[in-house]
């Protein structure tokens, strides 16, 4: 089955020296001009939609670095397979614990806690000497 | 390869003793390599959950912290990683055609691009020093200090960041150590994995920075 993998994966090798240098620059240049955009987007207030139009550019440049110069389109089937797992693996992890955290109600989230409690901890800042004189 | 190298494979000095072609020697150091690659994944990984969940408890402190650090210096990075990751991707095409020079001349670009990424990375580090924007009990940056929270975001900062710095500082040394297997002519056209393995593990870098970028600075 390995071997079998690695059969056309050897031969896919030798004809990658042939594709030429071009096809680096080209990557590199849509690398560029994606780093452009969501410096540009970046900028913008699209609301909820920042994020998720953020992390789809940087997708698409990963998977672009991932294809080309790191050659997983000639790389031998095993090895797609246990790189693309750790990918996997971090969207189950990502997800799940997003999932308990999106359904969540808000009064239990940090952020929603009683605003007296951030001045609480300036008070006890900006005077440390009298603080222990109150026991 | 053909299979007459095959054949005359013990004579290979790049051949291990315990591999009977350096093609199974090939494979066996590619799957290792990409094993560990998905392990980097996974490390990193770990980091970017803590991001998501402390961002979720403190959106607006996350927002505002990331306001204070320098889109035009975080840009400059990418742009020096990815130019970097290109330059790498042709050094290892130089060395698989026989182009040694170009291919010493690309390593040390990278290298170059490597220390220039460092210097910028200490720029901001140092600015962040001098305000107090840093992480957990050590936060002390009044122009933040009204959005509890914002010590978290630096806390995630300096350890994905710092993490990061430290893998561009192994890459380099991986890259200098294979710069100098192509220099004194251990890698060429006919035993060039090393190299295609310190190209990737640089890709690797590039990739998490890709990532990293745009969820530090662009929030």
């Amino acid at each position: 089955m390995a071997h079998a993998g690695n059969e056309p994966t050897s031969k896919a090798e030798s004809h990658a020296g042939t594709h030429g240098a071009g096809r680096y620059f080209v990557i590199w240049a849509i690398l560029l001009a994606f780093t452009g955009i969501t410096v540009w987007t970046g900028y913008m207030d699209l609301g909820s939609l920042n994020l998720p139009l953020a992390m789809t550019i940087a997708s698409i440049k990963a998977t672009l670095v991932i294809l080309f110069f790191m050659h997983m389109t000639e790389a031998a089937g095993a090895n797609r397979l246990v790189f693309s797992a750790s990918f996997i693996f971090l969207f189950v992890m990502i997800i799940g614990v997003f999932g308990d955290l999106w359904t969540r109600n808000p009064m239990t989230l940090p952020s929603s806690a009683p605003s007296t409690e951030g001045p609480e901890i300036e008070v006890i800042e900006a005077h440390p000497g009298p603080a222990p004189s109150h026991h | 390869m053909s299979s007459s190298d095959a054949h005359a494979g013990h004579h290979n000095p790049n051949l291990a003793h315990h591999f009977d072609t350096i093609e199974k020697q090939d494979h066996a150091v590619r799957l290792g390599m990409w094993l560990f690659l998905g392990t980097e994944v996974l490390l990193f990984a770990g980091l970017f959950l803590g991001y998501t969940v402390y961002r979720h408890f403190y959106h607006d402190a996350f927002h505002h912290a990331s306001r204070s650090l320098n889109i035009t210096l975080g840009a400059t990075n990418t742009v020096v990683l990815i130019t970097s990751s290109l330059s790498v991707a042709l050094a290892y095409y130089a060395v698989k055609v026989g182009k040694r020079q170009l291919a010493l001349g690309m390593l040390a670009f990278t290298i170059v691009c490597a220390c220039g990424f460092l210097v910028i990375k200490y720029v901001e580090y140092a600015h962040k020093f001098h305000v107090g924007s840093l992480p957990g009990k050590w936060f002390n940056d009044p122009s933040l200090a009204k959005y509890p929270g914002a010590n978290l975001y630096f806390t995630v900062y300096f350890l994905t960041t710092g993490l990061h710095a430290f893998h561009v500082i192994v890459g380099m040394s991986v890259l200098l150590w294979v710069a100098k297997g192509v220099y004194k002519g251990r890698y060429t056209a006919e035993y060039y994995v090393p190299v295609e393995l310190g190209a990737l593990y640089w890709h690797l870098v590039d990739l998490v920075w890709i990532f990293l970028f745009p969820l530090l600075y662009l929030i």
